[in-house]
């Protein structure tokens, strides 16, 4: 049942994916423009450190860093094994969250041998109830450096608001995916990690394809956003 | 000779669709299975019987590899099944899958060597004592 979700879901976004790259001759910025230093530095490997959460809820944390491995992985990038890196990080006493934010990128490359590092704020992570209706919130802050220049890569602002009782989801694409995926799972109980995948997958079927992916180094031209 | 002639004229075609991803059919590059689910079931309650599920879970995915586009193991499913062996503690096993997961992705080798050898020094610690 819940392998049935997750295969509608996935099946949403890539729809919403092939859906962009079909509208890549409309004008609009590229990932080429929207990413000029990935496809220069052309990174295979992604770290994903443990998240800063700034949200109310006291295990986004944990919950995020369960949804964070797929979508780098199906960009086509080698992401690190969540459980164990931040195990690993915990043992070599710089879990605090605080602290590995203040270390510079290159660090991770001595130890882990990543090309790239990203950090990640969770900045929202609730659910608000009214008399009729009630909608879910997750809001994400991210930020990727390059391990062997320490320059910022990327930086990504997402949040996915679902209204539980309707499928309204906003205008644009992001509306269109977000009411996919409302349709899919609005029958199931209300769950924060399934609105971590959507949060998740607007940020990485914009970015350029990885090694592994078979657009790698051929999808300058797709549009992804409106200019 | 007709059939050549259009293979020439579709075969463009067929590349720009491809480019663009709209003749990419939609199926993963990867095939996680159930693991998200069990992990997250993991996070909310880090008991044994959990931790066989997750385990469970990555072995499901692994034999059904080739359900996605790639045909591969997705990243870090070596690892993390190598890890849960670790945490159950036959470090034999552990070390062979973390050393699949080192030949299946290159990019982990300085991670996997530095963990192997921390599973090394912990069985000389064990069989120290």
């Amino acid at each position: 049942m819940k392998y049935g979700k997750i295969a509608a879901l996935a099946a949403s976004i890539f729809a919403a994916m092939i859906m962009t790259g079909c509208a890549a001759h409309n004008a609009g910025i590229s990932k080429g423009e929207a990413f000029p230093q990935m496809y220069e530095e052309d990174p295979r490997s992604i770290l994903v450190l443990p998240a800063m959460n700034e949200s109310t809820d006291a295990e986004a944390k944990a919950y995020y860093a369960t949804t964070i491995e797929m979508p780098i992985a199906q960009t086509g990038y080698y992401v690190f094994p969540m459980e164990m890196v931040s195990d690993v990080l915990k043992q070599e006493g710089v879990y605090d969250t605080e602290l590995l934010y203040s270390m510079s990128a290159d660090k991770f490359y001595d130890y882990f041998g990543a090309d790239v590092v990203m950090y990640t704020r969770i900045k929202k992570w609730d659910v608000s109830y009214m008399v009729l209706a009630s909608s879910l919130t997750v809001t994400i802050e991210s930020e990727a450096y390059s391990t062997k220049t320490n320059e910022k890569l990327w930086d990504y602002d997402g949040s996915v608001t679902v209204d539980l009782t309707s499928n309204s989801g906003g205008g644009g694409l992001a509306g269109l995916l977000v009411q996919a995926i409302g349709t899919a799972i609005n029958t199931a109980a209300a769950d924060y990690v399934e609105y971590a995948h959507v949060a998740n997958a607007r940020l990485f079927f914009a970015l350029p394809a990885g090694p592994y992916h078979p657009a790698h180094r051929t999808d300058q031209g797709v549009v992804i956003r409106k200019r | 000779m007709k059939l050549g002639m259009m293979m020439k004229a579709l075969l463009p075609l067929a590349a720009v669709a491809l480019m663009t991803g709209c003749a990419t059919k939609p199926q993963a590059l990867y095939n996680y299975g159930t693991y998200s689910e069990s992990y997250y079931a993991y996070k909310q309650d880090t008991s044994a019987e959990n931790l066989l599920a997750m385990q469970q879970a990555i072995l499901t995915a692994i034999e059904n590899a080739n359900e996605s586009v790639s045909k591969r193991v997705a990243p870090g499913m070596y690892a993390n099944l190598g890890y849960i062996y670790f945490k159950q503690g036959d470090t034999k096993q552990a070390v062979h899958y973390f050393e699949m997961e080192k030949s299946l992705y290159p990019e982990s080798a300085h991670f996997m060597d530095r963990v192997i050898e921390k599973v090394r020094k912990a069985e000389a610690k064990g069989a120290k004592s």
